[in-house]
């Protein structure tokens, strides 16, 4: 089984075994019960902790990696002393001179958190309209949108590319955000009218009594209970284009309007001059910041929002 | 593949909404019909004009031989037959195919490995699906460029780790072998997106009821006995689905490959996506690149497709 991590200096295992219940007879749950799942909790505990290191220690040495001199991660036996002589210089140098990584940062931010507002807007919109008003078509609108879900961009992406161009939208960030706010759409669409569906109609109802209109009423009284739903669509959107890479390289050619992965394959090829690993890793490393902060924040909206696929589907 | 990874997700929420078109009885005082389209509108105008207009303008494109910039003439379905005809093209859909197939079966075991580590509400299953997940969270194109540095020959922590264990001097360098690359990325893979199996694998295996499982551990049923007859019956729906997911996914890898190998030597790793991608925007055969687009939807939609026709019947 492939489930050894061979990056990692240290540590690389295979994942655990699950736990196991002890062969022979039980003649009652309560005695051997208790005996087995003191087993159970050492295989989990073991198992689990062993596998979190086949997950952890490529990252953190990843990180660790990011604060060496490319001349410590080019060489082939390096001392403990310079492993861990750690330094700020790649980051240093990415954000000085030129400050190409810090553009291309600037950039993804600008792109991602756009598309996220956007997607979610967007979504909460349709989910509203999707969710609590009857109109002709209503079901057969709904079906296409989530039937666009099983269009891969990928395979669109030349068509795309030439409509893009005719309209203006290539070499833009804006260009992108519209872009990938439409690859992000069906699923918050889809997330967005749940979460309007599982809102009783009386809560709705009674702020309409008080004489709110349609958008006061979606704004004031129902945003606490749409927020979870607003915040999975988001943070999906942002999350998928942070480091979306096959549309930015497609629809962006000027190097200022550059995104981080772009930046990345730069720094790889050597375009900024000799290619230096400790500015690569450095620059994967601001990649991954956002993802792991923004992941262990909101993560309950993020699993939540898989489970709302899996448990239907 | 973070793109493709958002898709992936996408499809799985599309499989649940199919299948989850209700109605309700008419409520048009307080919501008048007129109003819900405006609320749709927007959204509708992405799809039609980003998804379904260049879909339509790709099936066009696709019997000409658009070039850049210029005219154009009517080919009919010479792309589709050139493509066909491509020695290159076929190399990478077995490529492709070969991608998928060495990775499909170890990310669905290791997902579901890591789904039973982390289904039980037990003190820390929380902290280990975080863990687990979390390489899937920061996406393939970061861990590929990560792994660039890890794969060079010598210094690289793969080679460092191998000559350290004794198994090799450590001087291998794995970008440059189309076979060893291959290897290489499949590990990374399988590593990366299991965390994305586990979770949806561990959404179903909680709708399991627990009594089920507890009286047939009181029958003596051991820990595989009661996985393969309860837990895997009772989510194969939702096994399906997270098979789909990473079937597609690999069928559309691209990242991956762009930022490891970009498709060399040679072509040896080209997949798919890196094909078309050649096709229309190095050598600007953008009527060939919209055929092989086509081909590629309807390649997806057959595998989506069979998923649904999968759910139905064992409904």
């Amino acid at each position: 089984m492939s489930t050894t991590a061979p990056s990692t200096p240290t540590a690389a295992r295979p994942a655990p075994r699950p736990a196991r219940s002890p062969r022979g007879g039980s003649p009652g749950p309560s005695s051997t019960g208790r005996a087995e799942s003191r087993t159970k909790l050492v295989l989990y505990v073991v198992g689990g902790t062993l596998a979190s290191l086949v997950f952890l220690v490529p990252l953190v040495w990843s990180v660790l990696r990011s604060f060496q001199p490319n001349d410590v991660i080019v060489s082939a036996s390096p001392t403990w002393q310079q492993v861990f002589q750690l330094s700020l210089d790649n980051f240093r140098a990415l954000f000085a001179g030129d400050a190409q990584i810090a553009r291309a940062v600037g950039n993804s931010l600008v792109v991602s958190i756009s598309t996220a507002v956007l997607t979610a807007v967007l979504a909460t919109l349709a989910g509203y309209g999707f969710g609590r008003f009857r109109f002709r078509g209503r079901n057969w609108l709904f079906g296409l949108v989530v039937v666009t879900m099983m269009v891969p961009f990928q395979a669109i992406i030349t068509p795309l590319y030439l409509q893009m161009n005719a309209m203006g939208l290539t070499d833009s960030r804006l260009g992108l955000v519209l872009f990938y706010s439409t690859v992000n759409l069906p699923f918050g669409v889809f997330v967005m009218r749940n979460a309007f569906e599982t809102i009783p109609d009386e809560i709705e109802d009674s702020a309409r009594v008080d004489g709110a209109g349609t958008f006061r009423s979606l704004v004031s009284v129902l945003r606490p209970l749409l927020l979870p739903g607003i915040a999975t669509s988001a943070l999906y959107a942002f999350l998928a284009s942070w480091t979306e890479f096959l549309g930015a390289l497609t629809f962006l050619t000027d190097d200022r309007l550059y995104t981080l992965p772009l930046s990345l394959v730069n720094l790889q090829s050597g375009a900024y001059g000799a290619v230096d690993f400790g500015y690569l890793v450095a620059g994967a490393v601001i990649a991954m910041v956002p993802c792991v902060v923004l992941y262990v924040a909101l993560q309950r909206f993020y699993v939540a929002g898989l489970a709302s696929g899996a448990v239907k589907g | 593949m973070s793109g493709v990874a958002g898709l992936g997700t996408d499809r799985a929420a599309a499989t649940g909404a199919l299948q989850a078109v209700r109605h309700r009885p008419p409520r048009s005082l307080t919501h008048p019909p007129h109003q819900g389209v405006l609320l749709v509108a927007p959204a509708l105008a992405f799809v039609v004009v980003f998804v379904l207009a260049p879909l339509a303008f790709a099936v066009y494109m696709s019997m000409t031989d658009w070039p850049l910039i210029g005219s154009y003439e009517f080919t009919g379905l010479s792309n589709y037959l050139g493509v066909a005809q491509d020695p290159v093209f076929w190399r990478s859909v077995g490529y492709t195919v070969l991608y998928t197939a060495i990775v499909t079966l170890p990310i669905l075991v290791l997902g579901y490995v890591l789904a039973v580590v982390v289904r039980s509400n037990r003190r820390g299953s929380t902290l280990f699906r975080t863990i687990f997940f979390l390489p899937y969270v920061i996406g393939l194109t970061t861990l590929s460029f990560l792994l660039v540095l890890e794969a060079q020959p010598d210094s690289g922590a793969v080679n460092v780790v191998l000559r350290w264990l004794g198994i090799t001097d450590g001087s291998t360098a794995w970008l440059a072998d189309g076979r060893l690359a291959t290897g290489l990325i499949c590990v990374m893979i399988v590593w990366g997106v299991s965390g994305l199996t586990m979770v949806l694998l561990m959404g179903g295996m909680q709708g399991v009821p627990r009594e089920v499982h507890e009286s047939a551990e009181i029958d003596g049923a051991t820990w595989w006995q009661r996985e393969r007859s309860i837990t895997i019956p009772m989510i194969r729906r939702t096994i399906a689905m997270s098979l789909v997911i990473s079937v597609i996914g690999s069928l559309l890898a691209f990242t991956q490959f762009y930022v490891l190998t970009r498709g060399g030597p040679g072509t040896e790793t080209q997949t798919v996506v890196m094909y078309i991608y050649q096709r229309g925007f190095v050598q600007l055969q953008l009527g060939a690149a919209s055929a092989l687009s086509i081909v590629l939807v309807v390649v997806v939609g057959l595998v989506t497709a069979a998923q649904f026709r999968l759910l139905r019947e064992k409904d």
